[in-house]
């Protein structure tokens, strides 16, 4: 193995990707923008849900009502409606989300303390955020209701409201979320997109440098030439393998600068897992190298076995406990699930080597996994 | 004694069923330029990649250098000491990277020492007159500059043999005689062996010795004398009115009889030159010949008559009949005046010529003269800058559908879709040109029986034999009957068989049915079928006559061609051109010059040559070929472009 063979094909490699401006493109500029497009388009909080009120009633205890809807920052009041006619208009243009429909002898039902429906529509083309909207609406209903009977209650008995409050609700939640205050999704998303991003960008990028030798003819240089299988795979994928941990350097500061994500763990330990994930999915773009002979081929064969396991099998979009055996045990078979636990570890729970040593003991064995599947694929002299 | 550089024996390769090199033999001598010529999948490049120790094989021995290679590590052995450049113009090449980086790569993968490797860069760019591009990135290089770095790269390390495949496709005649130019001098300079590959049968004369490839197999080992001896056998050379009666007659008696234009040209097998008269006198049954020569074969000849021997048909897919040759004097295409003009750079200058219907067209130059911009123009594809091409007398700026059915075209790439069937790919044509039912399937018949297809029509196109695959989109081209035909480099790749069954098929459609054909090539044995030339440079036509009228121009103002067979061709082409003779080109171990006063050359060359210590085996006058032609013409505008500059 000479040193100088190596620094001569990385070199080289280096050059072909900051000057080929598609190369350029997918090292430099792809992966950050996938943070920004994903961070900013892949919110998951609901709130801000438009929406509007038929109000037949008109009274004291309807606008009441309604007005509790209108200071909670899940809802944006867009107006009353004349009638249901109209809702349905809006509702399918998309300018309101929910509506409230109250009849008419609202306020009346409910100082005669008889049960006065209210119809609530809501949009259900997307079931999380009806049934997260269904959540609020129900919270703020059971609220109302609440302070109704308080107030009542306090009236005819003649006892403070808080007193009444309390009895009214005798068990009362205090529930407070850990790792993730405020419950922010971004704040659980953006360490995940890191582990996205890293596991997208490099296969493509390693796997499109190493095909296009093939598809162009100048492997044969290697072919043809003393160097030695292990002396190429370091020189061609060192390249890639830096690039790639700097781009997860920028996607951690991103998540941290851009999104406010809290980092609580080691950045020492972070960076080694992260070079040892990078190393991971570089490592299965060069299996997948070896395995096809076109660009085309490469670009969709690392798409597919990028994609599906680090949406699906990560735990990025549904807990792994919710996974079914089956999914759940292709999630253990693949990395991202392990990296996954790394970095919503380092960012949120800040933990570190002791509670995350088989994660990286797993990608470590993958790292050597795959550069040794892709070095014994690797022929000087193939058949075809 | 030291062992052959390469040795084979019974070298099999096969790729799934498809069998690419069956039981090859070679010997290769060390000091050898060694040549393999075959068409596309004969398999050179199997071979090739072979001896270069990246390609594993299925059966037989091979030894390099005395060490046997038979595994990835017996071939790990001898690569230091082999150089190997792999077909495809400058793909091996990496694009992004300057001449100088490229080397500079090429070296260090190669363990050249720093200050050895700025030696012999710099030594290498001179001698290819690569060194005031240093700095320019690969993929803004001409395919003759291209191709020269290719082989500095493949130098670099100053391997002992050199494997280079192919590298003289796609490469224009001037580029290309540069390169053997260059290679025969390096490798005589530093004694190393060469075994090089070409698809052209008429480089053949650039090697020491060849084998000529067909499908898999080697049909012939020697010199490249030795293999045109092996059929013995004359080329006559004649006109015969009315040619399209002749030729028929010709074809029944010689099956190795070509139309070249308003020539005809007839190899005579087994017959001295004045037996060939009279079997042609025989042959002709009344019509008497004229401007008749008489020729040695060409190795071409020879090859086709041994493919022959081993069965292989030249039979045309037309009949003599009794049709009255459509008598054409209509202009089919007209160029007058065609500009077209990118930003600052004018891809075609005025160009003008006319082609009448019932003739072949060659329209010849360099890669970037301008050809592919003047077809695109004539078939309507791009608007000129100025000036008009009209086909079939209308301007095809403004020609509708109806004329632009009028017109088949044929590109360089055989545009089929591979996994088609052949009768689904006439179909198709058939369908996109809007032929009803019943007229695509007797087209569908007619483009069979006329391509030799039968027995293939539910073959996947893909899977056809490369001359097939040819007249197949010939035929697609065809099929809905045009009178005007363009044919953008169409017989690339395909072997000589191939390669005369489909001109035969062009000369019937031009003066059997009066279709117009125009044919770009850079095929320079091609363009002698043609009846009229324009030779293209920078975007101009700077000649526009007949091949012979053309040879006769150059014959006029450069000479006469002679051959000197000489013991060592490289002292002896420097000692001719100090003599004056800028001309001198090698050719394997022969020396190309042109002489003005042929007679008195002939007398003093050996003597002069003697002074420089050179033994003269032959000196004899030579036929001035197209490519001679070209070289000449494209060399004196280059020239005088520098001088202007």
């Amino acid at each position: 193995m000479t040193l100088q063979r190596i620094i001569a094909l990385a070199w080289k490699e280096w050059r072909e990707i900051v000057r080929d401006r598609l190369f350029f493109a997918l090292a430099f500029i792809v992966p950050s923008m996938l943070m920004l497009l994903f961070g900013f388009g892949l919110t998951l909080d609901v709130e801000n849900l438009p929406f509007a009120v038929v109000d037949h009633d008109r009274s004291a205890a309807s606008r009441d009502y309604t007005y509790r809807f209108i200071s909670s920052r899940y809802f944006d009041f867009k107006g009353q409606a004349s009638d249901e006619r109209q809702l349905d208009a809006l509702l399918a243009d998309n300018r309101i989300r929910l509506a409230l429909v109250i009849p008419p002898r609202f306020g009346e039902r409910l100082a005669r303390g008889e049960a006065a429906p209210v119809q609530v529509l809501i949009d259900g083309t997307f079931p999380m955020r009806a049934q997260t909207t269904q959540g609020y609406v129900a919270a703020i209903n059971s609220a109302v209701s609440l302070d109704n009977m308080a107030g009542a209650l306090s009236a005819g008995r003649g006892i403070p409201l808080a007193e009444a409050r309390a009895r009214v609700q005798p068990v009362k939640l205090e529930v407070r979320y850990l790792y993730n205050q405020s419950v922010k999704s971004i704040w659980s998303l953006a360490p995940k997109l890191i582990m996205l991003i890293m596991m997208l960008s490099p296969p493509f990028l390693t796997a499109l440098g190493v095909v296009r030798e093939k598809e162009s003819g100048s492997i044969f240089n290697i072919y043809a030439s003393t160097v030695s299988p292990g002396e190429f795979l370091i020189g061609k994928l060192a390249p890639y393998v830096a690039i790639s941990f700097t781009n997860g350097l920028i996607l951690w500061a991103l998540a941290v600068g851009l999104y406010g994500t809290p980092f609580k763990g080691d950045p020492a330990f972070f960076a080694l897992a992260l070079l040892l994930y990078v190393v991971c999915t570089t490592g299965l773009g060069l299996v997948i190298s070896m395995l096809v002979q076109t660009q085309v081929a490469a670009m969709i064969v690392a798409s597919i076995v990028s994609i599906i396991p680090a949406v699906l099998y990560s735990g990025m979009l549904l807990p792994l406990s919710s996974l079914a055996p089956g999914a759940s045990a292709i999630a253990h078979a693949l990395p991202p699930m392990y990296f996954t636990n790394i970095v919503v570890g380092s960012f949120l729970k800040g933990v570190g080597w002791q509670a995350l040593w088989a994660d990286m003991l797993v990608l470590g064995a993958y790292a050597t996994g795959l550069f040794g599947l892709g070095y014994l694929l690797f022929s000087k002299r193939p058949a075809s | 004694m030291t062992a052959p550089a390469i040795r084979v024996e019974g070298f099999t390769k096969r790729y799934g069923k498809r069998v690419a090199a069956d039981g090859l033999a070679l010997t290769v001598q060390r000091g050898e330029i060694y040549g393999l010529v075959g068409a596309d999948g004969a398999g050179k490049s199997s071979l090739m990649k072979a001896v270069a120790g990246v390609l594993a094989f299925d059966a037989g021995t091979l030894e390099i250098f005395g060490t046997r290679v038979d595994s990835a590590r017996s071939a790990e052995q001898v690569k230091q000491r082999i150089g190997f450049l792999p077909q495809g113009l400058g793909l091996n090449l990496y694009p992004d990277l300057s001449i100088d980086e490229n080397v500079d790569f090429f070296g260090r993968l190669r363990d050249v020492p720093a200050a050895e490797l700025l030696e012999r860069k710099r030594q290498l760019l001179e001698m290819t007159r690569l060194d005031s591009f240093r700095a320019r990135p690969m993929r803004q290089l001409s395919g003759g500059m291209k191709q020269k770095l290719g082989l500095v790269c493949t130098l670099i390390h100053e391997p002992e043999l050199v494997i280079l495949d192919e590298p003289t496709t796609g490469v224009d005649p001037v580029s290309r005689r540069d390169f053997w130019a260059i290679l025969g001098k390096l490798l005589e300079e530093k004694g190393v062996t060469a075994l090089v590959s070409t698809a052209y049968l008429d480089e053949a004369d650039r090697f020491h010795r060849v084998s000529l490839f067909h499908e898999g197999k080697v049909m012939g080992e020697g010199t490249p004398a030795e293999l045109v001896a092996r059929v013995p056998g004359t080329v006559a050379l004649f006109r015969a009115e009315p040619q399209a009666e002749a030729l028929p007659r010709l074809k029944a008696a010689f099956p190795q009889t070509e139309a070249m234009g308003a020539w005809l040209r007839v190899f005579t097998e087994g017959l001295d030159a004045p037996h060939a008269r009279s079997a042609v006198d025989k042959a002709l049954v009344g019509i008497q010949p004229d401007d008749w020569f008489a020729r040695e074969p060409e190795l071409e000849d020879v090859f086709v008559a041994m493919l022959r021997q081993r069965g292989a048909k030249l039979e045309s897919a037309f009949p003599a009949d009794k049709r009255v040759p459509a008598a054409g004097t209509d202009l089919a295409i007209e160029a007058r005046g065609l500009t077209r003009v990118f930003g600052d750079f004018r891809a075609a200058d005025a160009v003008s010529f006319t082609v009448p219907q019932g003739e072949i067209f060659g329209l010849l130059g360099a890669n970037g003269a301008g050809k592919t911009t003047v077809i695109k123009m004539l078939t309507g594809i791009l608007k000129p800058s100025s000036g008009e091409g009209r086909v079939a007398g209308a301007d095809m700026r403004s020609a509708g559908r109806a004329i632009k059915e009028r017109i088949g075209y044929m590109s360089q790439a055989f545009s089929l879709y591979h996994d088609l069937s052949v009768v689904e790919n006439i179909r198709l044509y058939a369908g996109i040109y809007g032929l009803d039912d019943a007229r695509a399937r007797r087209r569908s018949d007619w483009v069979i029986g006329m391509a030799g297809l039968a027995g293939f029509e539910n073959d996947a196109a893909g899977r056809l034999p490369m001359g097939l695959r040819q007249r197949l989109a010939l035929g697609c081209a065809l099929v809905h009957e045009p009178r005007v035909l363009f044919l953008d480099e169409p017989t690339s790749g395909v072997d000589p068989i191939g390669r005369r069954l489909f001109w035969d098929i062009l000369f019937h459609l031009s003066r059997r049915e009066g279709v117009a054909i125009l044919v770009t090539t850079h095929y320079m044995s091609e363009a002698e079928h043609c009846d009229h030339l324009a030779l293209m440079y920078a975007g101009r036509v700077v000649a526009d006559a007949s091949p012979e009228a053309m040879k006769a121009t150059i014959a006029a103002e450069s000479g006469e061609l002679v051959e000197l067979q000489v013991d060592h061709p490289v002292p002896a082409q420097a000692a001719l051109r100090a003599a004056g003779f800028a001309s001198a080109t090698l050719h394997g171990r022969a020396v190309h010059l042109l002489s003005r006063d042929a007679t008195t050359d002939l007398a003093r060359l050996p003597g002069l040559l003697a002074e420089a210590g050179v033994t003269v085996q032959s000196a004899a006058l030579r036929p001035l070929s197209m490519e001679d032609v070209f070289v000449q013409r494209i060399t004196a505008l280059e020239a005088a472009d520098r001088r202007a500059a």
